[in-house]
């Protein structure tokens, strides 16, 4: 390893047109990729939420695939495309934001066949202003301050030097001091022992393109080893490759000889998806395999330390197992006309869908938790409804820019009810009226959001301490209205806290929406629970289906 | 000229009204169990809207008969008056005023039947407005209905979908809607049409809403309190409108608990209102 000097010096003679903007966008890519999780595990809230480097790194592959055959030479066209790619592959807050910066960049550039050192100036600067603009309420210590603080190392290089490789070095730096920085700005970062997860994304992205140049490899992790809490294989599940059948984890104690790179490097040979975690010497390893290579990696591992356990998984038959799920909940969606209102709802699970439905959505994007939807499924959901009236649901925190992305590159008129939980997306539905007028219908859906009060339980992914709540790895969370208030042993006392800290006592209605990780059985003991310690309120139980979240419960 | 009034007992008016405009009403009737009942009779509506979510068949109900109307109108012509005037629960809903019209041609230009596209109050305030400009004739009573008529609002917010559901009387985006989570719609009739204004969980949200909707409606010249044997709600809205209120509030506003004909169909311990803004 090391910099390539001759490369360098190579590609330094050379003009940065469109081609080679192009392959730097690869690189950054590549680089988010091969770190996503690692931008993944710094989540603030221990909960199965919040991927950002999968966001990130969708909507850079979005942004890729929009460019991959293009033999485009100028500059500013190519970038304009990218910016393109990435608008509508935008998941997440941080792929939003993301998105709103490569928008800008394009803006600023889109007269530059070629990105010299001012162009490039120029296009970041104008992508933190773009990226500024495009949030309501900008919250510093985020992929906002690592861009603004990345734009103006750029300017200041600019006084010294014109070689544009310098100044992307400059920026490099600059955006890695600004992401160490953000636990200073942030004080939730600080309290969850974390840095920004997007700033954390978007300085692997311009590190990438640093790195391409400098001839250094993009594939390799660097002592890539998470804390075993953070290790979250269900996102991976998004991204089978093909010929990959099999997943195969190992928990292992490595022997004397380990050598991290080395371990990396024989995985590369075999598989794909690899992350290793490590907890108390203890090594818990990640693959995907092909299915003559599913030994592999156990065989590997049993040479160079002792294995604990194994297990190995066909991932086919799964993702097949969940298609058929999908299928099997036939949906008979609201048929709007064409003067009418259609809402446009994102649901997590089967059961909330049916809800929804029967409630009259009339189009419904399949996504929650840790499966953001980019703002072209969004999009796709009601571009084809026969009406030009829509108002869309996001149902969560991290949705909704992506959703406002949605609005703005169609031509229909959109508006976003923001609502954050799936029960303040229910209050709405109630409030929907499809004849009524877009703007006064989707005002008054808003002001119903704030008629419920939301409660969340799941486990905890990570031990962590916030808003004064110690929260060990594995027990029970709760949250009010998006906030951690309490953790506890079990479902049960998850359940019951949460009613006494939203004052259920005073309320009239409480309806649980039990999660696929939880049998109906249990739940209806833990609601035969609610029912004795409520006697004077209605207690409603329902099947929401939502992965991750036992129980999904509104008090009103 | 002396003009005579028919209504149906689903006009909700108490009978110190009745007695005072001199009111011809034919009762509506309920079946309960096999039996049949006459609007009022035999089963109070306080008892009624206790037993109806108990009652081992769901109650139904008929429209009087031909007779019942006919023996009206003849009484009336034959004691000195010069002209009828039948006006009846919204045809889209009842039958009322289809058997008024077969009577009425026993009768040719005698009785004059109307739709009042209404029920409850809403067709009580209609036909309080005829009795009010009865003696200046048919036309002056004609207009009175049809100003009256503009000027009406009836909303209700129903505890459940269950009974509108069952009753097969109100569009099916209705009756759909939350067929799988516990919803209590607010509806809103107007001209014999019911549309849901959109739907809440709790009485509370109800309550809050059917208070808005007072709110947008400035002032007014009649308000009849709505319920169907829900008395502390209805009193509790209306303290409620009285504090917020009370400047643009008649000064009589009746309380009614809704006849048994018309609640078999919206359920127990719903909340409504109807109002005439003022001109």
């Amino acid at each position: 390893m090391g910099i390539d000097t001759v490369r360098v010096e190579k590609l330094r003679g050379r003009p940065s047109d469109g081609q080679a903007v192009k392959w730097l966008v690869e690189a950054g890519l590549l680089w988010l990729k091969t770190n996503q999780q690692i931008v993944n595990s710094l989540n603030v809230f221990p909960v199965p939420d919040g991927d950002t480097g999968t966001n990130m790194m969708l909507t850079m592959t979005s942004a890729w695939n929009e460019v991959r055959d293009s033999g485009e030479k100028h500059a500013g066209k190519m970038i304009a495309m990218v910016a393109k790619g990435a608008l509508m592959g935008a998941r997440g807050n941080s792929g939003v934001i993301l998105s709103q910066l490569w928008r800008g960049f394009a803006h600023a550039t889109q007269d530059s066949a070629i990105i010299d050192a001012e162009a490039l100036v120029h296009g970041l600067k104008e992508a933190r202003d773009t990226a500024y603009k495009g949030v309501v309420k900008p919250v510093e210590g985020t992929i906002l301050t690592v861009a603004k603080d990345t734009a103006s190392a750029a300017e200041a290089a600019l006084a010294e030097t014109r070689d544009p490789i310098e100044i992307l070095a400059r920026c490099v730096s600059a955006a890695d001091a600004s992401v160490n920085q953000t636990p200073e700005l942030l004080p939730i970062l600080k309290q969850a022992g974390v840095v920004d997860s997007g700033g954390k994304g978007l300085f692997f992205i311009l590190e990438g393109m640093l790195r391409y140049i400098y001839g250094e490899p993009l594939d390799t992790p660097l002592a890539a080893v998470q804390p075993l809490s953070s290790l979250n294989f269900e996102n991976v599940m998004n991204e089978v490759e093909d010929g990959q059948d099999y997943e195969v984890v190992v928990d292992f104690f490595p022997g004397q000889k380990f050598e991290l790179q080395k371990f990396y490097g024989r995985l590369e040979e075999m598989g794909t998806s690899i992350q290793v975690g490590e907890g108390d010497g203890m090594y818990r390893m990640h693959i995907h395999v092909p299915l003559n290579k599913r030994y592999e990696p156990i065989d590997y591992i049993m040479s160079i330390g002792t294995i604990t356990k194994i297990a190995m998984e066909n991932l086919t038959a799964q993702m097949e197992e969940i298609d058929a799920k999908t299928k099997d909940s036939k949906l008979e969606l609201a048929k709007v006309e064409s003067n009418q209102i259609a809402v446009v709802v994102v649901s997590p699970g089967p059961g909330l869908s049916r809800i929804f439905a029967s409630l009259g959505v009339a189009a419904i994007v399949s996504g929650g938790q840790t499966m953001n939807p980019s703002t072209q499924e969004i999009l796709a959901a009601f571009e084809n409804l026969p009406t030009d009236k829509i108002i869309v649901l996001p149902n969560n925190k991290n949705i909704i820019l992506a959703a406002n992305q949605a609005k703005e590159v169609t031509v229909k008129k959109v508006d976003v009810v923001p609502s954050k939980t799936v029960p303040q997306g229910l209050a709405a539905m109630l409030a929907h009226n499809p004849d009524g007028e877009l703007a006064s219908v989707s005002e008054k859906m808003t002001k119903a959001l704030s008629e419920v009060t939301t409660g969340e339980i799941t486990m905890a992914t990570r031990s962590v301490e916030i808003d004064g709540v110690n929260v060990k790895e594995g027990e029970v969370i709760t949250l009010l209205d998006g906030k951690l208030v309490a953790s506890s042993k079990s479902i049960e006392e998850g359940v019951t806290g949460f009613l006494k800290k939203a004052r259920a006592e005073e309320h009239e209605l409480i309806t649980l929406y039990y999660g696929e990780g939880i049998s109906q059985s249990e739940a209806n003991r833990i609601v035969d629970v609610v029912r004795e310690a409520y006697p004077s309120q209605e207690i409603e139980l329902q099947d929401g289906g939502q992965p991750h979240y036992q129980f999904i419960i509104s008090v009103e | 000229m002396n003009l005579g009034i028919v209504t149906d007992s689903t006009c909700d008016l108490p009978q110190a009204l009745v007695e005072q405009h001199e009111l011809e009403v034919v009762p509506a009737i309920l079946i309960i169990e096999g039996k049949e009942h006459a609007d009022g009779i035999g089963i109070s509506r306080k008892e009624f809207y206790q037993q109806l979510p108990d009652f081992k068949t769901h109650p139904t109900t008929a429209a009087p008969s031909i007779g019942e109307f006919a023996t009206r109108y003849q009484k009336l012509l034959e004691s000195g008056c010069d002209h009828v005037i039948s006006i009846h629960a919204a045809g889209t809903l009842t039958s009322m005023v289809n058997i008024a019209q077969q009577a009425a041609k026993e009768f040719p230009n005698r009785v004059t039947v109307i739709d009042s596209l209404s029920l409850s109050l809403g067709l009580g305030f209609q036909v309080l407005a005829v009795a009010g400009s009865a003696e200046d004739g048919l036309e002056a009573a004609l207009n009175a209905i049809e100003s009256t008529r503009k000027r009406l609002h009836l909303f209700a917010a129903l505890d459940t979908i269950e009974y509108v559901r069952r009753s097969g009387r109100v569009p099916n985006t209705i009756a759909l809607l939350g067929s799988l989570l516990s919803i209590k719609p607010i509806v809103e009739l107007a001209n014999g049409e019911v549309k849901a204004i959109r739907a809440v969980r709790t009485t509370k949200q109800a309550n809050a809403r059917m208070l808005s909707f007072m709110r947008t409606s400035g002032s007014l010249e009649r308000l009849a309190i709505l319920h169907t044997g829900a008395e502390a709600r209805a009193r509790e809205f209306l303290n409620q409108i009285m504090n917020e209120m009370s400047q643009s509030l008649p000064r009589d506003i009746l309380m009614v608990n809704v006849t048994t004909v018309i609640g078999t169909h919206v359920g127990p311990n719903g909340l409504g209102f109807a109002a005439v803004k003022s001109k």
